[in-house]
């Protein structure tokens, strides 16, 4: 037992070193993210088209206008606003989110078919944004204190330098156990996003396919993801 | 001929015989440790039939997982106390980390999506994301509980005692290691409550325990029961030991084939070792003959040549006529009773290969003064059990009329019994009363919904179908209309989410329990939900087109006929209410009602094709179609004895009992064989005119020395299978009792019915061959 400690200890002492070399921590790198993707300029309009394609390749469609609003710093409170057009018996459903780090959201929907704003509690962590394969925390992003962040190790994803940051929830209220994000290391935007269940088996992989500078702020325009067994795939 | 030159090369070569016996054993030997057990009774289809296609379609349109294990908790208290319910949170969170649990979709009281309205906010999310702290949280959830429909008698029962926790599978997961971990991690809460773990992966699990069991356990001690009863009756070590040699290499031969040729061994399968070692007692007949023969001559090698001259005809043609038997299941639809006839025929046939080839070369090895002093008790005078068949046979021979006429009035009781066999498979009820899976199965029903599930998938052309007002509407009348059936527990589809909503959103009045008017409300209703729980909740009742809803039925039993009950229900409702779509029935009991109907025409057909080629096979024999006729009544006059206790005593006609009214045409049909083969060949042999009084002493005679060789057959038969009686299985028991009783009551009634058939029908067998006998197989050709 002796020998295992010792080995153990011996394993981590490069590791520590490593990420101490590095200049910036996981943390650091993830809130660069977040920044880069969830929080670029002061506010966002973006008229959204999802195509759902499940396995029979039937294609669905979405199709919504998303405000954004930052209330602050990168990383502070959003505001944001949803208005869909598709398909059309939601047409003028309306849904609007105050999102705040490190506290339950604050959401409303109009429900246009009666005529009704509700204010609804739901579970953000596993349910689906419109229908997709995105859940909202892939869409709205995940409280960067819900997880511990590691740089795994520096990849290239295309021609772009990467890091690689390991995503492990310090709760039990998630639906991944871990996940891995490849950040591009000059424009830190999220380019590919693996998550693996508790069994160490990946369900779920999304990849930014097209970037483009949007005002000057680079953007991901086409975000695809990839789903393991099951489920549909789809583009926004 | 090629038997006599086999038999001759054995004689005269036994020590090569037996060796290269011994070599092909051990190669056989060789394939047993890669043996593999299919206990999914989904495999008892093909994988390409209509059925097993449609259910996996069904379960990826669904995203519906294939195995699910059900963990109930009861506590006799109630479940809704702190304590439980914190063992519960507990239990459930430890199961969510197992490996293959698809921990996503695991429904329990901390998972499970519960929709409420709270202070005029709609909310959706797990109905108790925690174990409750205070006395007042218990009794929210209570009020949460059985507030909502959803949740009764899925995750609670009425009573309150009793909660479930739904662990589905990720495919190709070990579902009995899972199944194992629960129940440590079970084991590991003391409290008061008691924990039933049941589900499909479960009773497989216990199914291939008890199969190895079966083969393990209980086919040796068969081959025990059958050794001592070759002692008991021969008194020679050696030729017990051979007997048994015989039966265990055709068994290995047999065993290994399957395995070698990478074929799983399945529940019809795993019965071969008693059945093959039941056919090896065909050889009895030659031991018997040779006892006789050997006190006759004195000299042994004459003695076997004569036996083998005398029996080889009726050997070879009981053991066409059980290979045709068994070979018969060949035709059948259901894949393992196909792999057992397969491997029972070539059993069979190494089994007879046996008898010309290693039984010869083994009776040369015996010891003279051995045999002789075994052989003293083989005379007919002095036989107990001679004179016991000669007693039967004598009243037949001598009361024909009395004798038909008493079995006539039983063969027309026992057609009334016959019309009261219902066929069901019910596969929970394959375990018996006490067993583990039993017991959840039945506090289960008990206490929620059902275990049993079927789908009545209802389905359109158009887009978006399932949303429309009429369409809801109709789905939740149909619920309505199957919950009123006594097997249904409860029912499940896409209108309760749509009511609850409507319910809920409108602050839990219960004025709007309803499906709303519009197209547009539906689809934002469930826009909203899909966005608000679990993917899996809206994915498993709907598809992503809208055009399917899946309308799950929870059945209270595992009988086929419920299911059927439902499909019914379904067809009348659609009739009284025609809406544009299909209604498709699937699931698990939708599958069971599949194979059960399958099992009713494989049963008509394998009769059938059995019945037609034992009477080709008899007539062959015998070279006369009335002959043929003749031995059939025996057959046919047990069968139908036994169908009629069967429908008398209201006992399920399942699979493995159908498998058996096949095969037994098959095995029973040797007793006959061997009595009129015997009986000819005694006329012939004697040479006597064909007066009355020859004709009873020929059958006489006939019942006497070879009927002994049908007894002990008969009994060994019978003691062989005798074991499965405590097999811990019922279908076990059902075919050990099935083969016990027929062996035993086709030797009684070959014994009293062939000499009352033969007296009475005399004219019209014997009428166009005064002599009588010259047309008569002559096998004495090689003395």
């Amino acid at each position: 037992m002796k020998c295992w400690k010792i080995w153990m200890i011996a394993a981590l002492l490069p590791l520590a070193f490593t990420s101490q070399a590095q200049a910036l921590s996981g943390e650091e790198v993830m809130k660069q993210s977040q920044a880069a993707f969830l929080y670029p300029g002061k506010d966002f309009k973006a008229r959204v088209v999802m195509k759902l394609i499940n396995n029979g390749g039937q294609e669905r469609v979405r199709e919504l206008t998303m405000l954004r609003k930052n209330m602050g710093e990168a990383g502070g409170d959003q505001k944001y606003f949803m208005y869909f057009f598709q398909p059309s018996d939601v047409k003028d459903m309306t849904f609007m989110i105050h999102k705040y780090p490190a506290k339950d959201d604050d959401r409303w929907m109009f429900i246009p078919a009666i005529n009704m704003v509700k204010r609804i509690a739901a579970q953000d962590k596993r349910s689906s944004f419109v229908g997709s394969d995105f859940t909202y925390e892939d869409v709205s992003g995940r409280d960067i204190e819900d997880d511990s962040h590691a740089v795994e190790r520096e990849e290239k994803v295309g021609d772009r330098d990467c890091y690689v940051v390991k995503s492990t929830p310090k709760g039990a209220d998630s639906d991944f156990g871990y996940k891995f994000t490849w950040i591009d290391k000059t424009n830190f935007l999220p380019l590919k996003e693996e998550q693996y269940d508790r069994k160490r088996a990946r369900y779920k992989q999304f990849s930014a396919d097209e970037i483009a500078d949007v005002k000057g702020v680079p953007t991901v325009v086409n975000l695809c993801p990839h789903r393991g067994p099951f489920g549909n795939s789809n583009n926004v | 001929m090629f038997n006599f030159s086999l038999v001759e090369f054995s004689i005269s070569r036994p020590k090569l015989i037996v060796a290269a016996t011994v070599a092909l054993t051990l190669l056989f030997l060789t394939q047993f440790p890669s043996i593999k057990t299919d206990t999914n009774p989904k495999h008892m289809l093909p994988e390409n039939s209509d059925v097993r296609v449609w259910n996996d379609e069904v379960d990826k349109t669904f995203a519906l997982y294939e195995d699910t294990i059900v963990v109930g908790v009861e506590n006799h208290a109630g479940v809704l106390n702190r304590e439980t319910l914190a063992r519960i949170a507990r239990v459930t969170d430890a199961i969510v980390r197992l490996d293959g649990v698809a921990s996503r979709d695991v429904n329990s009281f901390t998972t499970i999506t519960n929709v409420t309205a709270e202070a005029g906010t709609l909310k959706v999310g797990p109905l108790m994301p925690g174990a409750p702290q205070t006395d007042a949280e218990v009794e929210a959830l209570r009020a949460a509980l059985f507030g909502n429909p959803l949740l009764v008698d899925r995750v609670i029962s009425k009573d309150g005692k009793t909660t479930a926790i739904y662990v589905p599978l990720e495919k190709d997961s070990n579902g009995a290691v899972i199944a194992a971990n629960i129940r440590e991690i079970v084991s590991g809460e003391k409290g008061p409550e008691r924990y039933y773990i049941a589900g499909d992966p479960v009773a497989r699990d216990t199914f291939g325990a008890e199969m190895f069991k079966l083969m393990a356990v209980f086919a040796p001690i068969a081959g025990m029961i059958m050794f001592a009863a070759i002692q008991l009756m021969f008194r020679n070590l050696a030729l017990s030991f051979a007997m048994m040699g015989v039966s265990m290499a055709a068994i290995i031969w047999s065993m290994g084939l399957l395995i070698g040729v990478g074929l799983p061994v399945h529940i019809m399968s795993s019965m071969a070792p008693v059945f093959l070692m039941a056919i090896a007692t065909d050889s009895i007949h030659i031991f018997n003959e040779f006892y006789f023969r050997y006190r006759e001559r004195g000299d042994k090698l004459a003695a076997i040549r004569e036996t083998m001259a005398a029996v080889s005809r009726p050997v070879r043609f009981t053991a066409l006529a059980t290979t045709a038997g068994f070979a018969v299941l060949l035709f059948m639809n259901i894949v393992p009773v196909q792999v057992f006839g397969g491997l029972i025929a070539f059993g069979t046939v190494v089994l007879r290969l046996f008898s010309f080839s290693l039984i010869p070369a083994i009776l040369t090895f015996v010891k003279e003064e051995n045999i002789a002093k075994a052989a003293k008790g083989e005379s007919v005078e002095l036989s107990l059990a001679a004179r016991f068949l000669h007693r039967i046979a004598g009243v037949g021979a001598t009361r024909p009329l009395a004798t038909a006429l008493v079995g006539l009035v039983l063969v027309v009781v026992a057609i009334v019994g016959t019309t009261k066999i219902h066929v069901n498979n019910n596969l929970v009820a394959w375990f018996k009363q006490s067993s583990e899976i039993r017991v959840a199965d039945t506090a289960m029903n008990q206490a929620l919904g059902g275990t049993s599930l079927g789908y009545l998938v209802v389905q359109s052309n158009e887009a978006d179908f399932v949303k429309r007002p009429e369409a809801m509407r109709w789905l939740e009348g149909l619920q309505r209309h199957l919950e009123t059936l006594p097997v249904v527990g409860k029912t499940f589809s896409v209108a309760d989410y749509v009511k609850r909503i409507n319910r809920v959103l409108h602050d839990d009045d219960p004025k709007f329990d309803t499906v709303p008017d519009t197209r547009d409300t539906v689809g934002q209703y469930l826009f909203l939900f899909g966005m608000s729980a679990k993917p899996a909740d809206l994915d498993n009742v709907v598809d992503s087109g809208f055009q399917k809803a899946n309308l799950m039925v929870q059945l209270k039993t595992w009988d086929a006929e419920a299911m059927r009950q439902v499909i019914q229900a379904a067809d009348a409702y659609q009739k009284a209410h025609p809406l544009a779509a299909t209604v498709r029935p699937a699931g698990i009991a939708y599958f069971n009602l599949v194979w059960n109907d399958e099992v009713l025409g494989d049963l008509v057909l394998g009769l059938g094709l059995a019945l037609v080629v034992v009477f080709v096979i008899l007539a062959l024999d015998f070279r006369s179609a009335k002959w043929a006729l003749v031995a059939y009544v025996p057959l046919l006059f047990t069968i139908l004895l036994i169908y009629g206790v069967v429908g008398f005593t209201g006992k399920d006609f399942d699979m493995p009992l159908s498998v058996m009214s096949t095969l037994s045409l098959g095995m029973a049909v040797d007793f006959s064989i061997h009595f009129i083969s015997r009986f000819r060949q005694r006329l012939a042999e004697t040479g006597g005119a064909l007066s009355e009084e020859a004709l009873r002493e020929a059958l006489l005679w006939t019942a006497a020395r070879p009927g002994k060789g049908i007894l002990r057959n008969a009994l060994l038969f019978a003691a062989a299978f005798s074991v499965m009686l405590f097999a811990p299985l019922t279908p076990y028991i059902a075919v050990g009792a099935f083969i016990v009783s027929m062996m035993l009551l086709s030797a009684l009634l070959t014994i009293l019915y062939l000499p009352a058939l033969v007296m009475l029908g005399q004219r019209w067998l014997f009428d166009q061959q005064k002599p009588g006998v010259d047309t008569a197989p002559a096998p004495t050709k090689g003395d």
